[in-house]
């Protein structure tokens, strides 16, 4: 796909309610700047996104979209995080297979104490998109009668 | 091979038994090499039954597929044993069910059959077109022996083998009450040469070989009723609220629906190919099913439908899973 520099990704971000979501505030709250691609759901728990939500984002004109939790043993919890671990790890591969670039689902560990992080995170996310163009494998198109 | 006599004798004495409410097993189709599933409610209606290379069809299926309905007030429900006759690839879906604590063991009753490897029905059919009349197909040695009114012919094994068979790991059902015949050994394996042509691939290319093939989706929901891991009472492609998956017939919702079929099998597919097997525009299912079996055997080392006693893939976790993949 050609690089387009005015292209502007749409990422959706699902991030758990006690860490990621704290860092991204966090990041807000000390004045990180970070790209403005990001459109931020909250979920209670990592575990609690189902790969239906992602394959949902990506029909409706999300062009990558991230998945954020609590460190491996942090999550509130107990061990939501290390089920979608393993939930994502499976989707990230069979969206691969399919044809979807890897870059488009993304999954990542934030603590509520990390806000640089956040910030890191979400340039690689959208660097990553931003490489591989506009979603255009599954979306919806609006059908004109 | 199964003896037909020793089958039909093991299958009247079952039926008989107090505890057994039906025998869910094969008899010959109405035309043609085929052969149908056969729900033998008494004695007197075993003298049908077969087994041979051209019982196709996963009768695992039909034990969670059955319809529970209420039962009317001042009636006990019928609690008796269904028995079902099981290759070694459907009794796997058994193990499966039971992994997922669908129903008690005690409520089924499974005769297992010992197999050599069955036909895909395309293959015969591509071979001999418009048989109408009732054929047989047997397994002399190591060719397939068609035989109809009008004649014999041999054909060698691999020609018309389906293509699980020729990568089939447990020919020996792994759960049974009563094997009918001696242990098959393992004759195959599975190296995934297949999915791993297909990984090789580059992204578009991909892409342009699944957005065909999910186009030509008419969205029948064969591949998911035939199914034996599909038995959810509420399916999600039926849910309206909230609708996740659209009925519309377009390339993204056949995308979206594919995803989550073969999503839903993750760690649970036995690879019998029923769904590719009855799907009508030709998908080829299994590759979808077959790079979640591969990968989840690859990441997390678990197979399903080989243990009850294992835990469902989804439902548990490693603290040491693999992570690489995460920012």
């Amino acid at each position: 796909m050609a690089e387009n520099s005015d292209f502007e990704p749409n990422i959706v971000a699902f991030l758990c309610n006690w860490c990621s979501y704290a860092g991204a505030d966090l990041a807000g709250t000390s004045r990180i700047q970070y790209p403005s691609n990001v459109r931020v759901i909250r979920v209670m728990c990592s575990g609690r996104v189902n790969p239906l939500f992602v394959m949902n984002a990506l029909q409706e004109g999300a062009d990558g979209v991230l998945i954020s939790g609590c460190h491996p043993g942090d999550c509130h919890y107990m061990h939501g995080n290390y089920y979608a671990r393993r939930r994502f790890n499976l989707m990230r591969n069979f969206l691969e297979y399919l044809g979807v670039e890897p870059q488009r689902v993304r999954m990542s560990w934030v603590s509520a104490s990390e806000g640089a992080k956040w910030k890191e995170v979400i340039e690689e996310v959208v660097n990553g998109v931003k490489e591989v163009g506009p979603m255009d494998q599954f979306k919806r198109r609006q059908l004109n009668w | 091979m199964v003896d037909v006599n020793k089958l039909r004798e093991k299958a009247k004495e079952v039926v008989s038994r107090d505890d057994v409410r039906m025998l869910i097993g094969y008899r010959p189709g109405t035309y043609g090499f085929r052969a149908r599933p056969a729900f033998v409610q008494g004695p007197d209606e075993v003298d049908e039954l077969i087994f041979t290379p051209a019982c196709v069809n996963n009768l695992a299926s039909y034990i969670v597929l059955e319809e529970k309905l209420p039962v009317p007030r001042g009636e006990e429900p019928d609690l008796r044993k269904v028995a079902v006759m099981v290759k070694g690839c459907d009794s796997r879906a058994l193990v499966q069910q039971m992994e997922e604590k669908a129903y008690d063991r005690e409520r089924i009753l499974v005769l297992g059959i010992p197999c050599t490897g069955v036909v895909d029905m395309a293959k015969v059919e591509a071979r001999f077109p418009n048989v109408l009349e009732r054929g047989e197909i047997a397994l002399e040695g190591d060719k397939f022996v068609l035989s109809t009114g009008g004649g014999k012919e041999e054909v060698a094994k691999e020609e018309l083998l389906a293509d699980k068979c020729l990568r089939c790991r447990y020919p020996t059902p792994l759960v049974y009450d009563e094997l009918l015949d001696a242990e098959v050994a393992r004759f195959a394996d599975d190296d995934y040469s297949d999915i791993v042509e297909l990984e090789k691939r580059a992204g578009a290319e991909k892409w342009a070989y699944w957005e065909e093939k999910f186009s030509r989706c008419i969205r029948c929901y064969s591949c998911r009723n035939v199914c034996p891991m599909c038995y959810c009472e509420d399916c999600v492609l039926e849910r309206l609220n909230p609708q996740w998956m659209r009925r519309s017939v377009d390339v993204s919702e056949n995308t979206a629906y594919h995803i989550s079929r073969a999503y839903h099998l993750a760690g649970r597919c036995i690879q019998c190919g029923e769904c590719q097997r009855v799907c009508p525009v030709d998908i080829p299912l299994m590759e979808l099913n077959r790079k979640f079996y591969k990968d989840v055997e690859e990441l997390y080392d678990y197979e399903p439908g080989t243990n009850a006693e294992n835990p469902p893939l989804l439902s548990t976790f490693k603290v040491d899973d693999r992570e690489d993949f995460i920012l």
